[in-house]
């Protein structure tokens, strides 16, 4: 059987599994006996990657099916600051499963969004899960958390979403929330005006935020990366999403 | 002029509406029934409702027998002449009635069973449809709905039409409608149970617990939800409006059978007629309900309604003025069929998300649950005005045409009531295709269609859903004013055997009747509610067992086991019937054999008012919750997932039992309640305590 190894985001893991990456949203996501569920994010890992901080071929050797032949799901082989040991390039698609396990596949694009004009939100999701507003578009926000050295706040590596703002991007006052589910809906406004009236680029909305996203919300799409390089998974727009993935997409907007 | 010819034609009416309905029946069955994954789900809802009505329908047979065999050994005895020669042994008339009541019931149960059974098979056919066009899918769900329509009034009208015809005997019919309000309030409450029950439990672990989107196959509860779709909402709703139909043209016929003797034949047969010409107008108002493709089923389905209107009120204004009704009748029929359409979308502006109350609902619920039930629950409180104040102009009016033209005010507000009534025949149609169309969507979804399939579905289905409140709003008026007629032929029947009824604030028995007819309506819909909730707790457990032992499930590598949930809500349903229905016929005797007929008109008193204020608000509360839920669900106040939505799914819940339990079943708590008293009252005249 073909094993792959996965970058599990929530939580940050490295896993060696028997099964496709389908398979493994499905496992991760519902189909434990242990009863452990909920929505699953995770990047396939280059099969021939290695890096010394990892044992990869010791966990590979014990990666072989049960006795009744069914697949091995999974055996983690790091749990701890496992994206900054990860070369970016190392990483193929990634993939989003819903809580009841339903697996899209995202690829990874040569381009970067277009900087559009307005405000921003950003869910981070590796290695801490603040969500947070900022007036810098998604590159210069990753530049400024992975890649400032002036900056007091700094991570290795980063893997992080931009989530729609609608109409309070440009009137975070007076704008409707309209489809947008965020909880606390007054203090966003608050921290959106700050950043666009005061000296801050950047504001914590909340510090203890669960990095589970409702993937509707999600407006470009995942960035990982670290001080060498960037790598950027483009969504897929919501009508190209109900056409082509329709039960992935009926799933992500319960 | 021979009014006999009436019945000939009331007979002949009733038989091309069935023949309509038995075409279209098999036409339904003549077109495509889709791919075999599509016929394998349908064929799981259609094994499930046949399992249910199968024991539904025995456990009814049972109850019916048992019924019947009272009436005949009761009314086998003539105890009006017990003052004078005493007990007369009659045993011819025990059997008629008996015979009559036992018509009623099957008539009842063959018109639920005839919508179901075209219900089962047109849901797949319409999905599969739907792959081609909204148009065909549209027409293909509305024709196998008019079966059930048109299948109802020919049955209740042939049935009505020869008893009358071989007795010559109002009683005789009452004992028709008195089976066929039986079985109806038993069908539509366990109908109602079962459906809630599996809706309810199926949300709650499905969606809320797991993130399982609505008609996911995994969902061990999905195929008990949507056969709860036939067997509460086409089923139990076709012997509901059955008995209301029935029962309204009953009253307004021992009404007409208190008239001075050379005009008693007319005025019993003028309720026939009236039903007959609403079945000839149906039978053409089905014709105009088409739609384009992009067009809209809700405007089409509208447009069917007013048409059929038109039709029939035409007619009467020919039958007018040929003299075979009074111009007093067509007043009346006129002001009830009027009333009965603007109360029908009155009831929609409270649960159609384009107007206030359900957008209002909506935006408190950012504020959380609390504030969605108080605000649903006020909403639904004022939506009791329009429907109240149109009964009550339609009862006035009615009133006054009648006796402005010589006639008894009281048989103008019945014959208001057989007005509104007396296009079920289209009223049904558009109703029963709210779940053809509901279910469709479901079996889409189920065997993985397109999504332009289920997008046309969803179309359909918000048509439905919008048929669906109408009727309610219409159906309950409708009872208001049948029930005021049955008072009315209750007293008449009083009065027959001697007794004046008097029902005056100031007796204590008649307080106490008032009371306790009151404290009827909020019981049963509690009885009822209760049972949906044990029902549903025991299958959430059942479903939890379900996935806890078979991980496989969610997964999508094991079968979950649908039997096992269909069983327990049929079990539920049926067990749980028994209170209810003791309350229903059980009720009303005690209360007239201990506490008199007095008493007895004071308790139907009671129970026609809080049963008609309860049925308003729980069906129209319960409908503005679940389209406040929907509202949000459109990308409103944060969209699904949101704290807005959480607590709108909280309203909906709640709603669930009131729209579709507790609400329909109290218009046939209270007729079948009426039908009782005016049925005992002979013998209630002669045999009371106090």
């Amino acid at each position: 059987m073909e094993t792959h190894f996965y970058l599990s985001l929530l939580p940050e893991a490295l896993i060696v599994s028997m099964l496709s990456p389908e398979e493994f949203g499905t496992y991760y996501a519902v189909g434990s006996s242990k009863k452990s569920r909920g929505q699953a994010m995770f990047f396939e890992v280059d099969p021939n990657y290695r890096n010394p901080y990892f044992h990869m071929d010791e966990a590979l050797k014990r990666c072989v099916p049960h006795e009744d032949g069914r697949p091995k799901a999974s055996i983690y082989v790091s749990v701890y600051r496992v994206l900054e040991h990860i070369d970016p390039d190392a990483l193929l698609d990634l993939y989003l499963t819903t809580q009841d396990g339903r697996t899209l596949g995202l690829k990874a694009s040569d381009e970067l969004p277009e900087n559009g004009s307005g405000l921003h939100l950003y869910q981070e999701v590796v290695p801490v899960t603040p969500l947070v507003v900022s007036r810098l578009d998604p590159v210069s926000f990753f530049d400024l958390i992975v890649k400032n050295p002036t900056s007091l706040i700094s991570v290795p590596a980063i893997t992080f979403a931009e989530l729609q703002l609608g109409e309070l991007s440009s009137d975070p006052e007076m704008g409707m929330l309209n489809n947008l589910p965020y909880s606390n809906p007054d203090h966003l406004r608050q921290c959106l005006s700050d950043v666009k009236t005061k000296y801050v680029s950047t504001k914590m909305v909340d510090r203890t935020h669960s990095p589970v996203i409702p993937y509707r919300t999600i407006k470009n799409g995942f960035f990982v990366g670290n001080r060498d390089k960037l790598r950027y998974y483009p969504m897929p727009h919501a009508d190209v999403l109900r056409i082509e993935n329709y039960r992935w997409f009926r799933s992500a907007n319960m | 002029m021979d009014y006999q010819i009436w019945l000939i034609v009331g007979i002949a009416g009733g038989a091309i509406s069935i023949a309509v309905a038995v075409y279209l029946y098999f036409w339904v069955l003549r077109q495509d029934p889709g791919s075999e994954k599509a016929q394998q789900v349908a064929g799981w809802i259609r094994s499930g409702a046949n399992t249910y009505l199968k024991r539904l329908y025995t456990a009814l047979a049972s109850l019916a027998l048992v019924l019947g065999i009272i009436i005949a050994l009761i009314f086998s005895f003539n105890f009006e002449t017990i003052g004078t020669t005493g007990v007369q042994i009659q045993p011819g008339m025990g059997a008629v009635m008996a015979a009559c009541f036992i018509i009623g019931a099957l008539s009842s149960a063959v018109a639920g069973y005839m919508g179901m059974r075209v219900a089962v098979e047109a849901n797949v056919r319409t999905a599969t449809a739907a792959q081609k066009s909204l148009q065909q899918a549209f027409r293909l769900s509305f024709y196998a709905g008019a079966v059930l329509g048109l299948a109802m009034v020919g049955l209740a009208v042939i049935g009505m039409s020869i008893i009358f015809m071989l007795t010559k005997d109002s009683h005789a019919v009452l004992g028709f409608s008195f089976g066929a309000s039986t079985l109806a309030l038993l069908a539509k409450a366990g109908g109602g149970i079962y459906t809630k029950t599996a809706d309810i439990a199926a949300d709650l672990v499905g969606k809320v617990e797991l993130g399982i989107p609505e008609d996911d196959p995994r969902n061990p509860a999905v195929v008990a939800d949507n056969v709860g779709d036939n067997v509460g909402d086409v089923a139990g709703m076709g012997a509901d409006i059955f008995d209301s139909y029935v029962a309204s043209a009953v009253a307004v016929m021992i009404l007409g059978a208190s008239f001075a003797s050379a005009m008693q034949y007319k005025y019993t047969v003028i309720p026939l007629i009236l039903c007959t010409i609403g079945t000839f107008a149906s039978l053409l108002g089905i014709e105009f309900v088409k739609v384009k493709e992009g067009g809209k089923p809700g405007a089409a389905l509208n447009r069917g309604t007013i048409i059929t209107c038109i039709i029939y009120v035409a007619a009467l204004l020919v039958l007018s003025f040929t003299k075979v009704i009074d111009v007093g009748i067509f007043w009346a029929a006129t002001i009830g069929i009027v009333t009965g359409v603007i109360i029908g979308f009155t009831s929609d502006f409270f649960t159609n998300d384009q107007y206030k109350p359900v957008q209002e609902t909506a935006r408190v619920s950012t504020s959380g649950s609390a504030i969605t039930i108080i605000t649903g629950y006020s909403y639904g409180l004022i939506s009791i005005v329009p429907s109240i104040l149109g009964v009550v102009v339609a009862t006035l009016l009615s009133y006054n045409v009648a006796v402005n033209n010589g006639l008894p005010g009281i048989y103008g507000i019945g014959v208001a009531a057989v007005g509104m009534l007396s296009i079920s025949g289209m009223i049904v149609s558009a109703d029963a295709y709210g779940p053809i169309v509901d279910n469709a969507r479901g079996i889409a979804e189920m065997a993985g269609m397109g999504q332009d399939v289920i997008e046309r579905a969803d179309v359909l289905d918000s048509a439905g859903n919008t048929a669906k409140a109408i009727t309610k709003g219409f159906s309950i008026s409708a009872a208001a004013l049948t029930v005021l007629a049955l008072f009315a032929a209750y007293a008449e029947v009083v009065k027959a055997n001697g007794i004046d009824l008097s029902i005056s604030l100031r007796e204590p028995m008649v307080i106490a009747g008032v009371f306790l007819g009151a404290m009827t309506p909020p019981l049963f819909s509690a009885l009822l509610m209760l049972s949906v909730t044990h029902n549903a707790f025991d299958m959430i457990e059942e479903i939890r067992r379900q996935f806890h032992e078979k991980p496989g499930i969610l997964a999508g590598t094991e079968d979950p086991d649908y039997d096992r949930c269909v069983g327990l809500a049929a079990h539920g349903a049926l067990s749980s019937l028994l209170l209810p229905a003791f309350l229903a016929v059980g009720l009303p005797l005690v209360i007239g054999f201990l506490l008199g007929p007095n008493a007895l008109g004071g308790f139907l008193g009671g129970a026609i008012f809080t049963g008609v204020i309860f049925a308003l608000l729980m069906a129209n509360a319960g409908g503005l919750w679940d389209n406040a839920k929907k509202y949000i669900e459109t990308g409103k106040f944060g969209g699904p997932g949101s704290e807005a939505h959480k607590a709108a799914v909280v309203g909906d819940t709640v709603g669930d039992p009131f729209k579709d339990t507790a609400g329909p079943s109290l218009n046939t708590l209270i007729t079948v309640m009426s039908l009782v008293a005016s049925l005992f009252a002979p013998i209630i005249a002669v045999f009371h305590l106090f």
